[in-house]
């Protein structure tokens, strides 16, 4: 696999080497809302690559190699050797919608020689977990999804998905790698610890929670934030992520993030749904612990990845927004640790997210995660 | 230099290498601004944690507090001695308000104390071992009704008691647990429980089932070692008028002072009350036959003297019949059946007697069940008939029909009514019997084109049991026969005994526009009250008067008399029995109204009568 890494500012434009002997095949790109809402970098792209797959996202912040930016758009384009690569998408008609949309999409991906899917979703208006257990119900659960939701900064107000074509909302993208020769991996982990009373989810609908403890859930995070902070829900509200326990899945590690307030019933609107009936316990972190649950993302992915690779990898870096927000200018140590973690030969690129695509663990089936850092990497096998 | 100034640096550092320290400490500063509010909301959230888990163990104590007290109040009322000791050295821990109770002192002077600083040495000694040995053994130990060894409440108390080990989470021996039910009350109910079962209630004399055990009992020990016993049956005679006329009340007082007095007389023997008015008694072993008759004759003079009853005077008899082990039978059925049978010989030769069982007996009284068992068979298998007679005015012209009920029996031919409705009379056949034959005589009287009138029989026991006027009711319903078609024929057995009843029945009969009349008049009592009481439709003179017109002077003045009272009264009669031109010519001229009898036509099947029906037998075969 060949990698060109290429950037744009409003000063300079596109800028990047030209890298790649024969055209690419797909061209990864992620930038703010702003920077992407009026399909200029789309047409600018397409006018450079023509004949390729171009697929992007609005994030939370972009990451290239070290940096966080806000203001530059990033885009890898990618040239397999051996590896075929199929884009679809579709439209989400509504929230409800999830599961169908997912399974829509899988079909269209799925085939014999399917080796691995990655993902960009709208991030506001999906129901990421039903959209992964629609994927997954086709694909199966032994087959590799990961990816991402769209992001907007800490605005939480629109998200924007293009897939061959202008970007815009309600979009969900897949790419689908084929072949024996790709390498897929990945790493998923946070940092967070939980602490404070387990609480139970006393009324809920949905990913809506009305009550904990019988208590509106906006009380207790204004609380905890204090009135000032407390005036910046939901995005401060992402400094304190619910842990949930599940009795009906006690082994499953679910984290979830504050997403929309209702200052009139002072409701919460998380990620993902949580059922009425679970118990809540409100999570923390540092900024140590953080980077260092990034460094485990990269150290899971690194060791996933098989030897006996040729030509480039890359590692496609997914954070949550929830962690940029805690960690502020300390952000750069997560990456530092990741980078750490996956050495000097890797490219690395990514965004800041409102949501997180891979299974928990180094194994088993893809669930939607907040507040982690997720790693997929890329490459494929020499020849 | 740490690596966020140091990257704080890079980021204020331009191409040139120029540091821009406005910046720089823009950067800075807005390091701190987050290093700030990251400690802020830190802090805040652990003093928040801290409330709430303080909050959160607060609540769990007070649950905690909340659920001993429950449990507390529920041990400290529960009517049960509970008390708990420490498994090393029985040391007392815990003793509820019943253990209190129970060993009659405070709880203060036992908790921590040994049982032998508490009790008297020798008890002390016994505790102790029976603790020993639970906690040695592990094995819950369980006294079941012993009395009470200590305490207040007296020696007169049954317990239960029980004690257990409760073992520590590594297993080791923590705590004996007992509990002390005091259990007098439940034990004195059983008992009473066993006494009422194999008691009359209204005597206190043993019942039917204990006389049958006594009896079971004697006869596994005569067949160990023969001895001979008699097996007496008693039935008070009367005394069923006593409950008619003076109420159940008084009957009982009665029953009781003559269970009394049988008790009194039959020293030594075993009496029972085995139901309504009869009583059994068993003789004690090889006793003579003149002991025995002696016994008998004592009971019916001691019962046959006045018992003095709340105020009443009352005279009852008793019967008694005797059966004999083992010359009258070898098993508890045949003694009993013999003593039966002698019993009920001794009712029908007058009543007050005392009889021995005499293998006669038996076999009149098998014939008697026999008979009872065919009958019963007989409305199932379309034995019974319905015979009808005709009914006429003086110069012959036929009014109506009286139904007969005749049995025609597959072996036996015709058995006569006299034979057959008294055995069903008494054992309640003639309920089903009686409706049978109604509901044949409406249905036939319905089908005949003449409207004639049809007489039909109700027995005294009809009146006393069963739903008589529902089911006639519904019979003219099902037949579609006009009640005013309908003749019921009473005797006045139907009003004596609940004469109210009766009355009240016949007055709603009469209502539904159905005849009543009075049969066989001037026989029985022929009390002139019943007369007046109720406005029959009708009396009928019994036969044995017509029979004897030409013959008896006296009973042609009867018939004259029956007929100027009849008159008088405004009511018709029907002379029965008629089977002369000159017995017919005699009622015409004393100017009765109707007759019945050979010479108008004898009971027979209804296909006899068709002509007088209205019915051709033509019409009949082809309709």
């Amino acid at each position: 696999m060949q990698i060109q890494y290429l950037h744009w500012n409003a000063a300079q434009g596109w800028r990047g080497a030209n890298a790649l002997r024969e055209p690419a095949q797909v061209v990864l790109y992620f930038g703010s809302r702003d920077g992407l809402a009026d399909g200029g970098r789309y047409r600018e792209l397409r006018g450079l690559y023509p004949d390729s797959h171009i697929v992007g996202c609005s994030t939370g912040g972009q990451i290239h190699g070290d940096d966080i930016s806000d203001e530059e758009i990033v885009a890898v384009a990618l040239r397999f050797a051996h590896t075929q690569v199929r884009l679809v998408h579709e439209t989400l008609e509504s929230r409800d919608a999830s599961r169908a949309c997912g399974v829509r999409l899988a079909r269209q991906v799925a085939a014999a020689d399917l080796a691995g899917v990655f993902v960009l979703s709208d991030g506001l208006n999906v129901n990421g977990n039903e959209l992964i257990a629609g994927i997954t119900e086709v694909l199966g659960p032994d087959l590799l999804v990961t990816g991402g939701l769209a992001g907007d900064g800490t605005r939480l107000e629109q998200t924007l998905v293009g897939a061959d074509g202008e970007p815009s909302p309600n979009r969900v993208a897949a790419i689908g790698f084929y072949g024996a020769s790709f390498r897929i991996a990945h790493g998923c982990a946070g940092g967070w610890d939980v602490f404070g009373p387990r609480r139970k989810v006393t009324k809920s609908n949905g990913s809506v929670v009305a009550e904990l403890d019988g208590e509106p859930p906006l009380d207790l995070y204004t609380r905890y934030l204090g009135e000032e902070e407390a005036a910046a829900m939901p995005s401060s509200g992402l400094a304190f992520p619910l842990r949930i326990h599940d009795e009906a899945e006690p082994d499953r590690q679910i984290v979830r993030s504050v997403f929309a307030v209702d200052h009139s019933t002072r409701a919460l609107t998380f990620a993902a749904d949580i059922p009425e009936g679970c118990t809540a316990q409100l999570m923390r972190a540092n900024f140590d612990s953080l980077a260092a649950g990034a460094g485990e993302a990269g150290r899971q992915a690194r060791n996933a990845l098989s030897g006996g690779i040729g030509g480039d990898k890359l590692a496609i870096l997914v954070s949550c927004t929830g962690r940029r927000k805690v960690m502020g200018q300390r952000t750069q140590d997560e990456l530092d640790a990741v980078a750490a973690e996956l050495g000097e030969d890797v490219v690395r690129i990514g965004f800041y997210s409102y949501g997180e695509i891979a299974p928990p663990a180094a194994s088993g089936r893809s669930e939607l995660h907040n507040q982690t850092m997720t790693v997929t990497m890329i490459a494929e096998a020499a020849v | 230099m740490h690596r966020l100034l140091a990257r704080q640096i890079r980021q204020a550092t331009d191409e040139s290498g120029q540091v821009d320290l406005t910046r720089l400490g823009e950067l800075v500063s807005a390091a701190y601004d987050e290093g700030d509010s990251d400690r802020r909301r830190t802090d805040r959230a652990i003093t928040l944690m801290i409330d709430e888990l303080e909050q959160t163990h607060q609540r769990a104590e007070q649950d905690l507090l909340r659920a001993r007290e429950f449990l507390d109040s529920i041990i400290e009322n529960i009517p049960i001695a509970v008390f708990a000791k420490d498994a090393k050295d029985s040391r007392y821990v815990l003793l509820n308000r019943a253990g209190e109770e129970y060993y009659g002192m405070p709880r203060e002077e036992m908790l921590g104390k040994i049982p032998e600083q508490i009790f008297p040495e020798g008890i002390a000694r016994v505790v102790s071992e029976q603790d020993r040995r639970v906690v040695d053994s592990g094995t819950p130990m369980f006294l079941e009704g012993h009395l009470l060894e200590v305490g207040v409440k007296g020696h007169d108390r049954v317990v239960n008691s029980r004690k257990l080990l409760i073992r520590d989470g590594n297993g080791a021996p923590q705590y004996l647990v007992g509990v002390i039910e005091d259990v007098t009350e439940r034990i004195t109910n059983q008992e009473r429980i066993s006494h009422l079962a194999h008691h009359d209630a209204l005597t206190d004399l043993p019942n039917r089932s204990a006389f049958n055990a006594e009896l079971s009992e004697r006869l596994e020990r005569a067949q160990k070692a023969p001895t001979s016993f008699a097996v007496l049956s008693l039935d008070l005679d009367r005394f069923k008028e006593v409950n008619d006329v003076f109420g159940h009340p008084v009957g009982d007082m009665l029953m009781r002072a003559a269970a009394e007095r049988l008790a009194a007389e039959s020293d030594g023997a075993f009496v029972a009350r085995i139901g309504g008015d009869e009583f059994m008694i068993l003789m004690p072993d090889d006793v003579c036959r003149e002991e025995v008759l002696g016994l008998g004759e004592r009971l019916v003079e001691a019962i046959g003297n006045e018992l003095a009853v709340d105020d009443y005077l009352s005279r009852v008899g008793l019967s008694v019949g005797i059966a004999l082990y083992p010359d009258d039978g070898a098993d508890a059925a045949t003694l009993l059946a013999n003593a039966d049978s002698a019993l009920y010989r001794a009712k029908r030769e007058g009543r007050g007697r005392v009889c021995f069982f005499e293998s006669e007996m038996d076999q009149e009284l098998r014939d008697r069940r026999l008979l009872v068992h065919d009958l019963r068979q007989a409305l199932e298998q379309n034995q019974l008939l319905v015979y009808f007679q005709p009914q006429a005015r003086m110069d012959g012209e036929v009014i109506g029909f009286e139904a007969l009920l005749r049995w025609n029996h597959p072996t036996r031919g015709f058995v006569p009514p006299d034979q057959f409705i008294p055995l069903a009379e008494e054992n309640g056949l003639i309920i089903e019997i009686g409706e049978w034959v109604l509901r044949e005589a409406c249905r036939e009287a319905a089908s005949w084109p003449r409207p004639l009138q049809v007489a039909v029989n109700l027995s005294p026991v009809q009146f006393q049991a069963g739903d008589l006027e529902g089911s006639i009711h519904q019979i003219l319903l099902e037949t579609g026969l006009a009640p005013t078609r309908l003749e019921v024929e009473i005797t006045e057995g139907v009003l004596i005994g609940d004469f109210t009843r009766a009355l009240n029945l016949l007055r709603r009969l009469k209502a539904l526009g159905i005849r009543i009349a009075m049969d066989d008049f001037g026989t029985g009592y022929s009390s002139l009250s019943y007369l007046q009481s109720f406005p029959f439709d009708k009396i009928k003179i019994d036969r044995s008067f017509i029979s004897n017109l030409e013959a008896s002077p006296q009973s042609a003045e009867i018939v004259r008399a029956v007929l100027s009272l009849a008159h008088a009264l405004n009511m018709p009669v029907v002379a029965e029995g008629v089977e002369t031109e000159a017995q017919r010519a005699f009622l015409a001229r004393e100017a009765c109204e109707e007759m019945q009898g050979y010479l108008i036509g004898r009971p027979d099947l209804i296909g006899r009568y068709l002509d007088l029906v209205g019915v051709t037998v033509e019409r009949r075969l082809y309709a």
